[in-house]
Parts: structure tokens; C-alpha cells; sequence
């Protein structure tokens, strides 16, 4: 297979799973995008050994580090002024809060994200010095996998009682908007 | 040597694109690519880059 029509097909694929997305969502049904996610990495997979060709090259990878880096710092300020504006705003709407807070952790996910790949890069390909990192790596692990599971926990939430919305322990968002019955 | 830029470029594991923007003087290669193409043309560096 020439690179060509392997970036065809992956451009189709792209497409195709777009649109499954879109509709799921529409639907709410999540299990239909996650299976054809998992399909289309394996025939991407499948499809990239069949090619003969170089797909990328040193090239590729130095272009691909600095497009990396400024999508991550113009993703970073759009979101931070979005940030403060939908914060600023939150009176208005309580709404906004939700989506400002949404913006600051997956600003700050992206940014750990980057640096523990860069280090990861520099360390492990350039340096013996292998034990302290993968050492830190592990805690740093550990940590998030806490923090998500805390954050996700619902043990800061509003529950249905009686009709009406209460606190659980000390949400940072407002109550639902949707009735409680 | 009568190679193509393709040829060339599988020779020595990149893409024809990369062959085309060093032979424009677009592209500052690795040490190791530099010297890659110089050792399929039969040639040194020194004479196959002018900085």
C-alpha cells in the first residue's frame, strides 16, 4: 500500500468516526463510538504495516514537536481568557462556572500532561539515570489516579433529597438545573 | 550518481519531501541523515553541504 491511500483511508476513517460520535452523542449511546474507536485503531494499526513506505521522518517529528507546542499554548490562552471570562460571568449564569472550571483543569491536565512527556523524553532517551524518574513517575501516577477518583467520586455532589437539592459534603458547582424528583 | 529523490529517500529512510527541501537548503538535517545521504552518494559532508 502507498502512503497516499493510507492517508485516504485514514482521512475517511477520521470522517466516518466523527460522524459516529456526533450521532451517539445525540442518542446517548456511548458503547457505539468506544467499540468503533477501538476497531478503527486496530485497522489503522493493521493498515500502517501494510505500508511499505517511510510515513514519517526526523522532519515529521521536528515539525510535529513545534506544531505540538504552540497548539498547546494557543489552546492554553484561548481557554484561560475563556476561563476568566465565564468566571467573571458566573452571576449571570451559573452555568458558567462549571464549563470555566472545566477549561482550568484540562488546561492544567494538558500542561502536566506536556512537561511529564517532555521530561520522559529527555530523561529516558538521553540519560541512565532511569530508577528516580520511573520512580517519579510511579507517585505521580498514583496521585492523579487519587485525585481523579476523588474527584469523581461524587463524594462532593448535590443529591436528590425530598424534592429538593442538597449538598454532599462541599460542592464547588451549582445545583442542577433540572428538576429533582 | 543517477538516483532519483525518491530512490534516494528510501536509501536513506525518509520521505521524498525531506529530499526536497535539503536539495532547496530549506532543511538543516540530523548529523545522522547528513551523513547517511553523504555515504550513498559516495561523497563526504563537507562537500555535500555548504554552510
Amino acid at each position: 500500500m502507498t502512503i497516499k491511500k493510507y492517508q485516504k483511508i485514514k482521512l475517511i476513517i477520521t470522517v466516518v468516526l466523527a460522524v459516529i460520535f456526533s450521532q451517539s452523542i445525540i442518542y446517548k449511546n456511548y458503547l457505539i463510538p468506544l467499540t468503533s474507536l477501538i476497531i478503527a485503531s486496530l485497522g489503522m494499526i493493521l493498515l500502517r504495516r501494510q505500508v511499505k513506505e517511510v510515513v514519517a521522518d526526523e522532519r515529521d517529528y521536528a515539525l510535529a514537536g513545534k506544531s505540538a507546542s504552540w497548539a498547546i499554548q494557543i489552546y492554553s490562552w484561548i481557554a484561560v481568557a475563556a476561563m476568566f471570562i465565564l468566571y467573571s460571568l458566573k452571576d449571570l449564569n451559573p452555568a458558567y462556572e462549571p464549563i470555566a472550571m472545566t477549561l482550568a483543569y484540562s488546561t492544567c491536565f494538558l500542561m502536566l500532561t506536556y512537561s511529564l512527556m517532555f521530561k520522559f523524553q529527555n530523561k529516558i532517551k538521553f540519560t541512565r539515570d532511569k530508577t528516580k524518574f520511573l520512580i517519579f513517575i510511579i507517585v505521580l501516577s498514583i496521585f492523579t489516579t487519587f485525585f481523579t477518583l476523588r474527584l469523581f467520586s461524587g463524594e462532593d455532589n448535590w443529591v436528590c433529597q425530598n424534592g429538593q437539592w442538597q449538598k454532599h459534603g462541599h460542592p464547588d458547582f451549582p445545583a442542577p438545573s433540572i428538576p429533582c424528583k | 550518481m543517477n538516483l532519483t529523490q525518491d530512490q534516494l529517500a528510501n536509501l536513506v529512510g525518509v520521505r521524498r519531501e525531506t529530499i526536497v527541501f535539503l536539495e532547496q537548503g530549506k532543511y538543516n538535517p540530523s548529523l545522522k541523515l547528513a551523513h547517511d545521504v553523504a555515504k550513498t552518494l559516495k561523497t563526504s559532508i563537507d562537500k555535500l553541504f555548504i554552510f
